[in-house]
């Protein structure tokens, strides 16, 4: 009876060329027709090199050992060409924008069944079914680079539709995408699963998945299943501290713990009141990349001592480009930005670097260094710090960052988890006064993300922070103020116990309330303030 | 993601009114021709073809600004070096006629600076300038011009295969795309500090001090390259032949720009084999 499932793999391992250990072993599991399968883990525990294998990139272009079967509808793969196993399974890669190759929606979408050599009039029949499938019909002519995150995950998945697979793997969908793309991605990976597509969705964020009811869960550790069945069952063999659980399941999961310490938040801050003078001054700055194009709207906003900001608000609503100009990477159009009392059109961007750290996106986009000590070395040299508080500085930052034991190897050699944090902990050994991260925990593992955001938060050497994040979780958890950004203006600016109690407002900026942040407003008349959900458990 | 050039359909643009195929066969047989002439009064006409197409083209001055300003400015200057050094025009003239002689008041271990005004470097700079002039205009036009969606079956309709037709279509998208990288590199670098305009030491120092920058511009268009080549085979790429749903319809008008690139170009060839269009200046100065 397996033999005529849609994908049955058995005893499936992997080992890369150049690595002594297999990244996955003994790996046996089989999916269903119109099944959703979560499939969960810590970075580096195999996930990636699952989908590899099944799409048959392991070992084709991911040279390497394997060993085991995986089999489509009762066929073994292992001597399928590339062609014919992409008419089969339809992968969706993390980031859309590593997949888009055409510069219009129509030539994405017929990307594939060009390549098949198939009619012009059956290519053009099957782009338009697949877009209308997925509701996209009008964005048909437009150019791919204009798409907005969710669009481009959207086009993405048609153009992998056009194709008429029977299974499709999802890494990481919703990793770049604002609350409500994400919502709807989801929405459209059940859609399509009711339609008989067999789907398996790796995914860091485990509690949104469980809204559309995946029928079965995978949780992977060091290479190895450690559990599959219903999600019901992912909460008694799970930690919460691994995977991100529901927040009334961590509270009941909590209750056998003891509490969680409280996290002093910037104790280097400590006189955080209204009276200070501001870090960090915004006065009507407004700008845009082209003469004719605003995306900056009269932006007015201080940032003081103190101040935890987290800065929520959808894909292209203008997140990056308000902070690039606190750093002075960008200049306003007309207001001015004033760091320290300086404008910084008077001032270079080395010189505000001492005061402001601002951790980029992609780490790919820095990193250069020989050793990661050196990579860590190269801020604060830059910066003139001495050879021994360099020193210093960069052992601090690797342990919070809890890479310690990486000190010696290549950066780029690095998974990109850990690259991630590289790039961060080289902004934490600059020592700067403010640190400024645009979406640090994309790409991270739950465990590791939110013990670097508690280990950072505490650092007496910051006077303030900011980060710009999709995971509104964060925001309650850490931030004391919230802003909300959308088209290129402030929506809002306040404490997150008054700005995130609008649900209007979210929905409004395609935020998503969570569980985390319901279960907060619950009990906010008997906390007065937001709690992370092990500590609500020991109200 | 590959990113296109900036590149929109304009009404009543003059290069935009012929086929790509048809306007890229003329800018071969435009970009060969000028190669064949020195002379300043046969370069004249091109350069003034290729400021007609840039003006015709209804691309705005914003949008063409800083590519034209910095080659413009690049073809002036090496035109200028030229002139001062006397140098590079060397091979196309014998003899030098001075108009006049500026030498500096003082001497380095015996050498008096000098520089001579002839009419011949004049004429050769005029020239230069003249003819990298006309080429760099009509071909900074083409990015801006050419549809980046018909790239790929642009270059199929010259004759390559699919796969080639292909890799010319993500080559001319890779260039905006690493200028891009390029400038998020030097962001997050400056963001640590890190000063490019306070470079100092010798030459290999100062390469050693670029690093930072070429080393994640580099690694980062090997990961995008990576990416690219696993959707690409995600989708069945390079299997066989392929189908390609844009399709191109030569007209008239564009069998005749053809023909009028390959007339100009075989008329230049002759001109030039049989000693026109050579390296000309003035006799009466």
């Amino acid at each position: 009876m397996t033999e005529a499932l849609p994908l049955a793999v058995k005893d499936l391992s992997f080992r890369y060329r150049d690595r002594q250990e297999t990244a996955i072993r003994n790996i046996s599991f089989d999916v269903r027709a119109g099944e959703i399968l979560l499939i969960a883990g810590a970075s580096g525990c195999g996930k990636t090199t699952l989908i590899r294998c099944l799409n048959g990139l392991a070992p084709r272009s991911y040279k390497g050992e394997i060993n085991g079967r995986v089999a489509v509808f009762g066929k073994d793969i292992q001597s399928w060409k590339l062609s014919q196993i992409s008419q089969k399974i339809g992968t969706a890669l993390q980031d859309p924008e590593r997949q888009i190759l055409g510069t219009k929606v129509v030539n994405e979408v017929a990307f594939g069944l060009e390549n098949l050599n198939i009619p012009r009039e059956e290519i053009f029949q099957r782009v338009d079914e697949a877009l209308t499938f997925l509701k996209i019909f009008h964005l048909r002519e437009r150019e791919t680079f204009s798409l907005s995150g969710g669009e481009k995950q959207k086009l993405a998945l048609a153009g992998i539709l056009a194709m008429r697979p029977s299974i499709l793997l999802l890494d990481e969908p919703l990793a770049s995408l604002d609350p409500a793309s994400a919502q709807d991605a989801l929405d459209t990976a059940r859609f399509l699963a009711d339609q008989g597509i067999t789907i398996l969705m790796v995914e860091h964020r485990v509690e949104d998945v469980l809204r559309i009811k995946p029928e079965r869960v995978m949780l992977m550790d060091s290479g190895e299943i450690r559990y599959l069945g219903d999600a019901a069952g992912l909460f008694n063999v799970a930690s919460f501290r691994e995977v991100k659980l529901p927040a009334n399941v961590i509270v009941e999961r909590a209750k056998a713990e003891a509490p969680p310490e409280e996290i002093n938040l910037l104790p280097g801050a400590t006189s955080a009141d209204s009276n200070d003078e501001a870090i960090v001054k915004f006065e009507n700055v407004a700008f845009g990349y082209e003469s004719n194009v605003e995306v900056l709207h009269g932006l007015n906003l201080e940032i003081k001592r103190g101040d935890v900001i987290a800065v929520l608000g959808p894909n292209g609503a203008g997140k990056t480009t308000f902070v690039k100009h606190a750093i002075g990477l960008l200049k306003p159009k007309t207001g001015r930005v004033l760091v320290n009392g300086r404008d910084t059109k008077e001032i270079s961007v080395a010189q505000i670097a001492s005061v402001l750290g601002y951790v980029f996106q992609s780490p790919s986009h820095m990193l250069f260094a020989p050793t990661v000590r050196e990579e860590l070395a190269f801020g604060p040299t830059n910066l003139r710090h001495s050879d021994e508080r360099i020193e210093m500085e960069v052992k601090e930052a690797l342990r919070i960052v809890n890479l310690s034991d990486k000190e010696n190897d290549p950066p780029l050699a690095l998974s990109f988890g850990q690259q991630k944090r590289v790039s961060i902990a080289a902004i934490l050994a600059m020592q700067s006064k403010i640190l400024v991260m645009d979406e640090p925990t994309a790409g991270q593992d739950y465990q590791n993300y939110m013990n670097f955001m508690d280990s950072i938060l505490q650092l007496p050497s910051f006077e303030a922070i900011l980060f710009i994040t999709h995971d509104v979780d964060l925001a309650v958890i850490y931030a004391n103020r919230v802003l909300i950004v959308n088209d290129g203006r402030l929506v809002a600016d306040g404490r997150p116990q008054d700005v995130l109690r609008d649900f209007d407002r979210l929905k409004a900026n395609r935020l998503e309330a969570t569980s985390l942040l319901r279960l907060n407003l619950e009990r906010l008349g008997e906390t007065g303030k937001f709690m992370r959900a092990e500590a609500l458990a020991h109200l | 993601m590959l990113i296109p050039w900036r590149y929109r359909k304009r009404e009543r643009s003059f290069i935009q009114s012929f086929d790509p195929r048809a306007w890229l066969i003329f800018y071969v047989c435009f970009l060969f021709s000028t190669l064949t002439f020195w002379d300043v009064r046969y370069l004249i006409p091109f350069l003034a073809f290729a400021v007609f197409t840039l003006i015709s083209s209804r691309i705005q001055w914003r949008e063409i600004r800083r590519s034209f300003l910095f080659i413009v400015g690049f073809v002036f200057f090496f035109s200028i070096m030229t002139f001062l050094t006397g140098r590079g025009g060397v091979e196309v003239y014998a003899e030098e006629h001075l108009i006049r002689r500026f030498e500096a008041s003082f001497s380095i271990l015996g050498w008096t600076p000098a520089l001579d005004i002839t009419v011949e470097r004049i004429f050769f700079a005029l020239s230069q300038f003249t003819r990298v002039a006309s080429m760099a205009i009509m071909t900074v036009l083409i990015p801006f011009s050419l549809n980046p969606a018909l790239y790929g079956v642009t270059f199929k309709g010259l004759g390559l295969n699919d796969k080639f037709a292909y890799a010319m279509d993500l080559t001319m998208r890779f260039i905006p795309t690493f200028a891009r990288d390029f400038q998020l590199t030097v962001d997050a670098q400056r963001a640590r500090g890190y000063e490019l305009e306070h470079f100092s030491g010798g030459l290999i120092e100062q390469v050693r001090k670029m690093g930072p920058i070429f080393v994640p511009v580099v690694i980062h268009a090997i990961i995008g390259s990576e990416d690219i080549i696993d959707a690409m085979d995600l989708r069945a790429f390079g299997i066989g032949p392929r189908t390609w749903i844009d399709v191109l319809e030569r007209k008239t008008r564009d069998q005749i720009l053809i023909w009028v690139g390959v007339i100009l170009l075989v008329g230049s060839l002759a001109l030039g084999f049989t000693g026109y269009g050579m390296f000309w200046a003035p006799t009466a100065l």
